[in-house]
């Protein structure tokens, strides 16, 4: 018995060193941020900043337009996963509960489009963007973004595991297919709901690829993309860099860390998908 | 032949007005595109001249010694990542899976880099990757080992981004494990321990077979993705040094992107999209006996 304990202890001391290895490059980004530029200019190796020393934030801050960066990212963000939700949990439904012809041929050709790389159908739909005049905007990255087979699919998964007896109960009492998924399903569908807000949130949160194609102007920027660009501008204050990047990530984080048990389901079941 | 048959299946018409929004979305940026590209890719266009040139961009990159170079170090990289990642995120998965004290905090704090985003990350770690100021060589100097110039050597960028990419991973795949993991009924366990079976017998016998679908699963996944590689090499080296670290994903922004050449970027897509296809083809080929 006391062997078995032992062991456990050994195991959550070993575990707590994995743990502070695995997150060195977090460790040194959060306290590089505190360094000065001299500290960062001085040769040697230091755990520590001298003092907690917030001048890179005010630097960082001072070299782009964060706030309106910060801004278009959460308009962008919301406005996707607001359509993204009512059209894929719709189709989502339709998927898993109505008989219609050519549903599962229709099913998987929206399932391939999960293996389609961004990089490959990049130049058409720049060109779309284009010619509807939405380049250079936050919307042009927002329609690229629009297609969600993953919402679609996690949306069917979800609502094959509801009885159909509420369909039946739902007929019963009149209600058509379309009321019966607004009155019935749609109440009911809050952990799918919080499952796809999450997993396409960090997922256009996180993207620079589409804003890097589809915006030039700077006012026009995402969050990742301003603190793309500002790397270019100040490479050698790389407290700056630091500050940046800590500063950039924060929102995701606190998001993280107040719901993870969301994140944690929500990207287990993405991933359990075949 | 439908006709022969009178059916009792009542068919609900409004489906299709129901999937019409998510559809007309993939149909249009996702579908359409693939045959746009597929057709962009026999013309020579830079936004504002077209002109049909058939084969003639295939016979072109197949002798651009630079796309051929990103795909040398496209699989590259594939070869880097993918064992480590899965290896890796198995064992990780394993020793999450311990009940120990602490092990919701544990879960939670390996799986923070996946809700980082790469522009961040890559940062960061441009920073400790930095030849002159980055902490590694610092921390390397303390016992006299010469700076690396992880970013700046070319025999050593694709293994720098392939490190970091395998970090920044790791947690992700871990938790997929995970989940595979806490489906194994507990019996198998209890039977083996009851025949003797010790523990590295029982992971090796148990664990690893039965998380054949999930290890598949993750396996297709870090192909695609590893072949897809954009975000890392564009921020972390820029494809450099001297073209050391460009991807065939690389190419495509480049060509299409900074030179304009449409039509050449597409037959690249192409190639891209071909070789991702052709992964997903096996997957469904030889994956097919695992579900879940």
């Amino acid at each position: 018995m006391t062997k078995q304990k032992r062991s456990n202890v050994l195991f959550f001391v070993f575990m707590c060193l994995i743990l502070v290895f695995y997150l060195i490059p977090v460790f040194f980004q959060v306290v590089t941020a505190f360094k000065t530029d001299r500290e960062i200019t001085l040769l040697g190796f230091r755990w520590l900043p001298a003092s907690l020393n917030f001048d890179s934030y005010v630097n960082a801050w001072k070299m782009a337009n964060w706030p309106q960066a910060f801004l278009n990212s959460v308009v962008m963000t919301i406005s996707v996963i607001v359509v993204c939700l009512s059209i894929n949990l719709l189709a989502g439904y339709a998927f898993a509960r109505l008989t219609f012809r050519g549903s599962d041929v229709l099913f998987i050709i929206l399932l391939m489009g999960l293996m389609i790389p961004a990089q490959s159908i990049i130049i058409p739909q720049f060109i779309i963007v284009r010619s509807l005049g939405l380049y250079d905007t936050i919307w042009g990255s927002a329609i690229c973004y629009l297609s969600a087979p993953m919402g679609v699919f996690l949306a069917k998964q979800f609502y094959l595991t509801f009885p159909r007896e509420l369909d039946e109960a739902a007929a019963l009492d009149g209600c058509s297919k379309f009321g019966t998924y607004m009155r019935v399903y749609l109440p009911l569908s809050t952990t799918i709901i919080a499952t796809l807000t999450i997993t396409k949130g960090t997922q256009v949160w996180n993207d620079f690829f589409y804003p890097l194609i589809m915006t030039t102007s700077q006012r026009n920027n995402t969050l990742q993309l301003c603190l793309q660009l500002f790397k270019g501008s100040s490479t050698t204050h790389f407290n700056w860099l630091m500050a940046a990047a800590t500063a950039t990530s924060l929102p995701m984080v606190i998001l993280y860390f107040s719901a993870q048990k969301y994140f944690v389901e929500g990207l287990q079941t993405t991933g359990m998908k075949n | 032949m439908q006709a022969a048959k009178k059916r009792t299946v009542r068919y609900d018409n409004s489906a299709y007005l129901m999937i019409l929004p998510s559809y007309l979305v993939f149909v249009t940026m996702v579908l359409v595109p693939i045959i746009w590209t597929a057709y962009l890719s026999f013309t020579d266009y830079d936004l504002k001249n077209m002109t049909w040139i058939g084969f003639q961009n295939y016979v072109n990159i197949f002798q651009d010694k630079l796309f051929i170079a990103s795909i040398g170090h496209t699989v590259y990289y594939t070869a880097l990542t993918l064992v480590p990642t899965i290896v890796l995120s198995l064992l990780l998965a394993v020793a999450l899976n311990r009940k120990i004290r602490g092990q919701g905090v544990f879960r939670t704090l390996f799986y923070l880099p996946h809700i980082l985003s790469m522009v961040a990350v890559s940062l960061s770690w441009g920073y400790l990757y930095n030849a002159q100021a980055g902490i590694i060589n610092r921390f390397l100097g303390l016992f006299g080992i010469a700076k690396v110039g992880w970013l700046t050597d070319p025999g050593v960028a694709m293994i720098s981004v392939a490190i970091m990419s395998v970090w920044g991973s790791l947690g992700y795949n871990s938790l997929l494990f995970l989940a595979g993991l806490q489906n194994i009924p507990g019996y198998l366990y209890e039977a083996a321990e009851i025949d003797g079976a010790t523990k590295v017998q029982q992971f090796f016998r148990i664990t690893i077979p039965q998380l054949r679908p999930t290890t598949f699963y993750i396996f297709i996944m870090c192909c695609i993705h590893s072949f897809e590689v954009f975000g890392q090499v564009f921020i972390l080296t820029g494809g450099g040094p001297s073209d050391a670290t460009t991807t065939i994903a690389h190419q495509v922004y480049r060509n299409g992107f900074e030179y304009y050449r449409m039509g050449y970027a597409s037959a690249e897509a192409v190639v891209l999209l071909v070789i991702i296809l052709t992964i997903t083809v096996i997957n469904y080929r030889y994956g097919g006996n695992g579900n879940d």
